[in-house]
């Protein structure tokens, strides 16, 4: 891919075109990737792609995969979801009948994975996804493995730590996108808030695409809660929210789930952001970031200008666990692969993972990755805590 | 008391912007008849213009902000009006009057813009210091200043525009044209430079908007499209082609997202504004102020 | 022009052809290529069959949905039989479009087309606020029979290309010549006694009805439907296959659609370039030849002039 990313700047659009055509090595793992890489989310799917790419070129100088006899190379094959569900249907028809892939390393947006499932499971994929919802998973599901954190391991250990922090907190209000992501999300959150004993006075949804905040600030304000939960509003929104509510003067505390990069947050919001807690941004340049995060995290702030978070970077900690699970399963065949995964130890970004989540969704599909809280002080994003989940910390004494 | 000012202020904020993009539009439908999606695009361009050159500005020349803001601005607009000038003579001169070959042709320049932006600036919000920080309190309502001068700035330019439409010669030969483009050119009125000014004009209202808004919001490679469907709503309500209708439109949509979202939420407001527009066709299919085709 | 029945005798033997291939193939993609092809040739074809009376139907889009939403809920919620599933989308489409049509079409030109595009927006956003058909997730689940499964690729692209021959039927028709006098001038057929509005709903009802069984067929084809799939930029692709292919002939949209498509899926997998890529066929093509492929055949041929528009 070096002499794709050469050329890019040069537009030499049909040059990529031969490269995606020709790809087909013989000892070549095509690895796919499908996620927006076009309108409002496609920094997701530049990270994502740029990660994986990482990932694979480590892969390849380490020697690439010997399995039975027979070294492999990765190669990363993007494909643009639109995030939508028929592009995703379409990227899964492309990538499996046409490409021959068979492991996907990564793919983002609820509704193209699920278009993605249908087709994947039947066929014998491997499908890595980022999808928030418990729909996408299951017993049922056996090709399918979820490579960061979801509302259901981040949401009870991230509400109760801002709870511990600030005990008197009794009213809140939820805000939520009108997308797939904020609709699977917001159940879970009124529920968890209500455990703690925090009323939620209102639960309001707005439009992704939205460019105006003030209406939604204005009622806020008017409310004025103790707390504000911004669910699965991506970064800008919510720096958006957080500018109007500062400047109608409220103060409270501030909760972002999905807050995903604090740069985006702080270019929007600038002071009106301190103070906030981030319960899906890892600080990645932190001391607390592992050495291949930091050295990952430079390489993506020089290559696409912003640094990784833990969506983009998750396609790396999935390409290290489908090697992991090649090597031990002694094969490159997903049935092999997929029954080996669940058990399967390796060494993600953050250190060594594995595998859980049969307590929530009845089948160990979910990579057992940290959950770090994360706070805006001084502009910056600092890490609070990181706490392993219960299984993984398990899994590291054994 | 306090609430109504403020959701007044803040119908005013919004509807700024909203009026200085939706003219833009209905201009260029009123001299060229057509119905440019790209419209967006020229905001998208003026703002990430303006978040590169004012930290070029202020590092590397080392002059004050607001000297920087205003350079850039400056070269914002006039790049918006080459790129204006480029598409009008490589696209938009070939399907005057073509609705549906005008509508496509700026799907396809749309596509090739935003992905250019992409590809230039990658899809990382980019953003600007506040060039008026402070807030300040109107009559118990608070807002940003950097807001209030946006809607001074806003109302001065659609002044001015306004002007120009009905006090000087351009305006009324762009006037004639939008009215009646053969009787117009009968009048010996040269219809194309006619409608290259009404398009340039146009595009640079669309990039004063996103000068503006530069300070304000996030700009990201999609920022401008996200008014793009506002601003069909507001000249479908003002009527085509209408520039006193552009305004009351602006005004009236986005009382309806300052009122829709406080008393109920921001996504029913959105929806309410839909079914507001279609029955609005139904009983007026002409607009507020539009003349019947 | 084609020697008009060796045209279609051309069509009905490429139609065959594919229908075997889908049969035959044993490689899923290319049967899948040819549906997205013809369902999109179908959605190109609508959209034209309406620009015959001289409107933009950005509402296309959403009796596409509707078809297919149609389908889903009937066949994942409710469980009916399959067959009637797929026979109640066209159905669906054409009820709604009926109603949609006898309220909008009293607009006109960029009235009409700014219209349809908030009816298509509005339908959208209720089914993301709608939480029994699946909010923004949509629905998934749509298969086929068992019987049946395996040749439904076969069964989609002949259904697609026998509504694509009934669209074409209808345009030669009779009818097809009234709906052509209404585009010219309306005042015309009015002053001899016809029912313009009549005869305007239901050129829009015919077309949707067609999208709508299109839709009926994607949902089972993609066996997962959203509201994002079905937003007004579908019409808008559409229209750009109705363009580049060439809109003065019926063969052109379908020769934008497989052209645009193939482009689509060949240019797959370079990120970001793909819609530079895209803009760029449009662009091009729009000023090259403003007649689109059809119309670059016909001058090539220099049997007649390009018709009119």
């Amino acid at each position: 891919m070096n002499i794709g990313k050469c050329t890019r700047p040069l537009g030499a659009a049909t040059l990529m075109l031969l490269l995606a055509q020709a790809g087909a090595a013989q000892e070549t793992l095509k690895l796919g990737i499908s996620a927006p890489m076009s309108g409002s989310a496609a920094t997701w799917g530049l990270g994502m792609e740029w990660a994986a790419e990482q990932a694979a070129e480590h892969v390849n100088e380490d020697g690439g995969v010997t399995v039975d006899g027979k070294t492999y190379n990765f190669e990363v094959v993007t494909y643009d979801n639109k995030y939508s569900a028929t592009e995703g249907a379409r990227n899964a028809q492309t990538m499996l009948n046409r490409d021959g892939v068979k492991f996907i390393a990564g793919s983002i947006g609820t509704a193209p994975v699920r278009a993605m499932q249908a087709l994947t499971e039947r066929n014998g994929v491997i499908l890595f996804n980022t999808a928030w919802g418990k729909s996408v998973k299951g017993p049922q599901f056996r090709y399918t493995f979820t490579q960061m954190n979801t509302p259901f391991e981040i949401l009870e250990p991230f509400y109760s730590f801002i709870k511990e922090q600030h005990p008197d907190l009794e009213t809140a209000v939820l805000i939520s996108p009108n997308d797939a992501t904020g609709q699977e999300l917001e159940p879970v959150a009124v529920e968890t808030w209500k455990s703690l004993g925090v009323e939620m006075l209102a639960s309001d949804w707005y439009e992704r695409g939205t460019t105006e905040f003030q209406p939604i600030a204005t009622k806020i304000a008017s409310l004025d809660p103790g707390l504000v939960d911004f669910s699965a509003a991506p970064p800008t929104d919510v720096g958006s929210i957080l500018k109007e509510l500062d400047v109608l003067g409220w103060e409270g505390v501030k909760v972002m789930t999905a807050g995903t990069s604090v740069e985006a947050l702080m270019a929007v919001a600038g002071d009106a952001a301190e103070g906030a807690y981030l319960g899906a941004s890892a600080d990645f340049s932190s001391d607390s970031a592992t050495e291949v995060q930091k050295k990952l995290n430079a390489g993506a702030r020089e290559a696409l200008g912003e640094p990784l978070n833990g969506i983009t970077i998750s396609s790396y900690d999935a390409i290290l666990a489908l090697r992991a699970a090649m090597q031990e399963a002694d094969s490159v065949d997903p049935e092999k692969i997929k029954d080996v995964l669940p058990s399967v130890r390796f060494d993600s970004s953050y250190g060594p993972s594995g595998f859980g989540g049969a307590d929530v969704y009845d089948y160990p599909q979910q990579m057992l990755i940290p959950v770090i809280v994360t706070q805006v002080v001084d502009g910056k994003a600092v890490e609070l805590t990181r706490s392993n989940p219960a299984e993984l910390e398990a899994l590291s004494n054994d | 008391m306090e609430l109504f000012v403020q959701l007044l202020a803040n119908t005013l904020q919004i509807g700024a912007v909203y009026v200085l993009f939706a003219l833009g539009l209905t201009l260029i439908f009123g001299v060229m008849k057509i119905v440019n999606f790209a419209h967006g695009a020229f905001f998208t361009a003026a703002a990430l213009i303006v978040t590169s050159m004012v930290p070029f500005a202020t590092v590397e020349l080392g002059v004050p902000l607001w000297a920087g803001y205003l350079l850039a601005a400056f070269a914002a607009i006039a790049v918006v009006l080459s790129i204006g000038a480029l598409v009008y003579s490589i696209g938009f001169q070939h399907v005057l009057k073509d609705l549906n070959g005008s509508f496509i042709l700026s799907i396809g320049l749309l596509l090739i813009l935003n992905g250019a932006y992409l590809a230039i600036y990658g899809g990382a919000p980019r953003s600007v210091p506040q060039v008026l920080p402070g807030t300040v309190n109107v009559f118990g309502a608070t807002l940003t200043a950097q807001r209030l001068a946006l809607v001074i700035v806003a109302a001065v330019v659609t002044g001015g525009l306004y002007l120009l439409i009905e006090r000087t010669r351009l305006g009324l030969a762009l006037r004639a044209v939008a009215m009646d483009q053969e009787a117009a050119m009968l009048q010996g009125i040269p219809y194309r430079r006619v409608a290259l000014y009404g398009f340039l004009i146009g595009a640079a209202l669309a990039a004063c908007a996103g000068v503006l808004m530069a300070p304000i919001n996030a700009v990201t490679p999609v920022s401008g499209d996200e008014f793009l469907i506002k601003a069909f709503i507001i000249i479908i309500i003002g009527g085509l082609g209408s520039v006193t209708g552009a305004i009351i439109g602006g005004l009236f949509i986005a009382m309806v997202e300052s009122v829709g979202g406080y008393f109920f939420d921001p996504s029913t407001a959105t929806l309410a504004m839909f079914i507001l527009v279609i029955g609005f066709l139904l009983v007026r299919p002409q607009g507020i102020l539009g003349n019947v085709e | 022009m084609w020697n008009k029945s060796f045209g279609v005798w051309v069509c009905v033997a490429l139609a065959i052809s594919s229908v075997l291939f889908a049969l035959l193939a044993t490689n899923g993609y290319y049967a899948s290529l040819l549906v997205w092809i013809l369902t999109n040739a179908v959605l190109a074809s609508a959209l034209r069959f309406v620009l015959q009376i001289g409107e933009l139907n950005i509402a296309t889009a959403a009796f596409f949905g509707i078809g297919a939403y149609t389908t889903a809920t009937t066949a994942v919620l409710l469980g009916w039989p399959f067959w009637l599933t797929l026979l109640l989308a066209p159905l669906m489409a054409a009820v709604l479009s009926a109603l949609f049509g006898w309220v909008t079409l009293r607009t006109k030109g960029p009235y009409f087309l700014l219209v349809s595009f908030a009816v298509t927006e509005v339908i959208r956003l209720i089914y993301t606020q709608t939480n029994v058909i699946g909010g923004n997730s949509g629905l998934v689940g749509m298969f086929p029979p068992m019987a049946i499964d395996a040749y439904y690729p076969a069964l989609a692209i002949a259904l697609l290309a026998a509504t694509l021959f009934a669209l074409y039927g209808f345009e030669r028709s009779d009818l097809g010549r009234l709906f052509k006098a209404i585009e010219n001038n309306d005042a015309i057929p009015r002053s001899v006694g016809l029912n313009v509005v009549f005869l305007k709903v239901l050129c829009v009802v015919i077309a949707s009805a067609a999208v709508g069984l299109a839709g009926g067929i994607h949902a089972y084809a993609n066996t997962v439907i959203a509201p994002s799939d079905f937003a007004y930029f579908v019409a808008v692709l559409a229209l750009a296959y109705v363009k580049i292919g060439g809109e003065g002939h019926p063969f052109g949209p379908i020769l934008g659609a497989a052209v645009l498509t193939l482009v689509g899926q060949w240019v797959a997998g370079i990120s970001a370039w793909e819609n530079i890529f895209y803009g760029a066929v449009i662009v091009m093509t729009l000023r090259v030849f403003p007649g689109g492929l059809v119309g670059l055949a016909e001058r090539a041929r220099g049997l007649v002039t390009r018709s009119a528009r």
